[in-house]
């Protein structure tokens, strides 16, 4: 993880020199969970993927305002969450807060598709700030102060968020809960 | 430890230090009502991982842009050696222009500083005229001085000429009587 750590701050360093294939390399290891993660906020993939790029372009654009290399991540979702709710504030109409995702069929895994799906439905029934807190910290493991520096928040505000959608998931998924554990 | 929700699902997400999660499972191990929801939290914890990450459709990719890239000047800025070099190379052009260049001469501007230089000079001139007259005046003292011991020694000469003209007289006089 470390040594990992030290080639993302290596390439960094490049891109920020201006070699574009140092920038493509970190991208191509951060472009599937940049996509998921706002395609997941999003719900949709031909938006999340404009999005994603609209994301590394403003990253590279922006590049050298990073003071810390080691917080590239936090900094690059960062990013990705103020495109995100850009493109959710310009699309919903005061209020209205949720969608239904279109997102590609399961393709199978641990639990079956029912499963799956419930959890999408599940997802997506939630808030946009409260899926975002399930996404930022399950899917991808930021910490509450990562989490807060993200979303520009009080960590006690992230702890909040998550643990109400944690509540509502878990009284949504109670059946496949039950099923699963069968 | 008492019961809490809020212990359970920063439990469940990884929020806890070692100590922290041994006291929740302490509890939970006395206490069924808090096993049962810690139960339900994994559960729906496990449901969330299941969901697997899609395939980007697209990669996401950047070529060089002439927008983008560094103009030569930056580029040079930011490498150590290349300033490094460019700068020895600026300083020793500057030794060569300053060995070979005829450089007039300084003409000072100021007014009060022309004058002031007027008169150094002046005064210099003056010393150097009152100088030589005295070279001249002291030349002349011991010319006069010079002339009037040569007389004196001429005198004197002249009277011991005397004096052994007459000695010889005398001596032949006497020789011949």
């Amino acid at each position: 993880m470390i040594f990992r750590e030290v080639e993302d701050r290596d390439l960094i360093a490049k891109a920020r020199r201006g070699h574009v294939e140092a920038y493509n390399v970190l991208v191509s290891r951060w472009e599937k969970r940049v996509f998921n993660y706002l395609l997941r906020l999003v719900g949709q993939r031909e938006d999340a993927l404009d999005l994603s790029q609209d994301v590394f372009l403003k990253a590279y654009q922006n590049l050298k305002k990073l003071d810390d290399p080691a917080k590239f991540p936090g900094w690059l979702f960062r990013i990705a969450h103020n495109e995100a709710y850009s493109l959710l504030r310009k699309n919903r109409p005061e209020g209205e807060m949720t969608v239904e995702p279109k997102m590609a069929e399961a393709s199978g895994g641990l639990f079956p598709i029912e499963s799956t799906l419930a959890v999408r439905s599940a997802l997506a029934k939630l808030s946009d700030d409260h899926r975002e807190a399930v996404l930022l910290k399950v899917y991808q493991g930021f910490k509450f102060e990562e989490m807060a520096e993200i979303l520009s928040c009080p960590v006690s505000t992230v702890k909040s968020r998550l643990y109400t959608a944690l509540d509502l998931l878990k009284q949504t998924l109670a059946p496949v809960n039950s099923g699963g554990a069968e | 430890m008492s019961c809490s929700s809020d212990d359970l699902k920063a439990y469940v997400v990884g929020e806890m230090t070692r100590q922290e999660r041994g006291m929740v499972d302490d509890h939970v191990r006395g206490c069924q009502g808090c096993r049962e929801e810690l139960d339900r939290l994994n559960l729906t914890q496990a449901a969330l991982v299941s969901l697997e990450d899609e395939e980007i459709p697209r990669r996401i990719a950047f070529v060089s842009d002439r927008v983008f890239e560094p103009r030569w000047w930056q580029t040079m800025w930011r490498s150590g050696p290349v300033m490094g070099f460019a700068s020895s190379a600026l300083l020793a052009g500057a030794i060569l222009v300053h060995g070979f260049e005829a450089r007039p001469i300084a003409v000072a501007t100021d007014a009060g500083l022309t004058k002031q230089i007027s008169e150094l000079q002046a005064q210099r001139a003056a010393d150097i005229a009152k100088f030589n007259d005295q070279l001249r005046a002291t030349e002349v003292r011991f010319e006069h001085q010079r002339q009037e011991d040569l007389a004196t020694v001429q005198q004197a000469a002249e009277y011991y000429q005397k004096q052994v003209a007459r000695f010889e007289m005398a001596s032949n006089e006497a020789y011949k009587q």
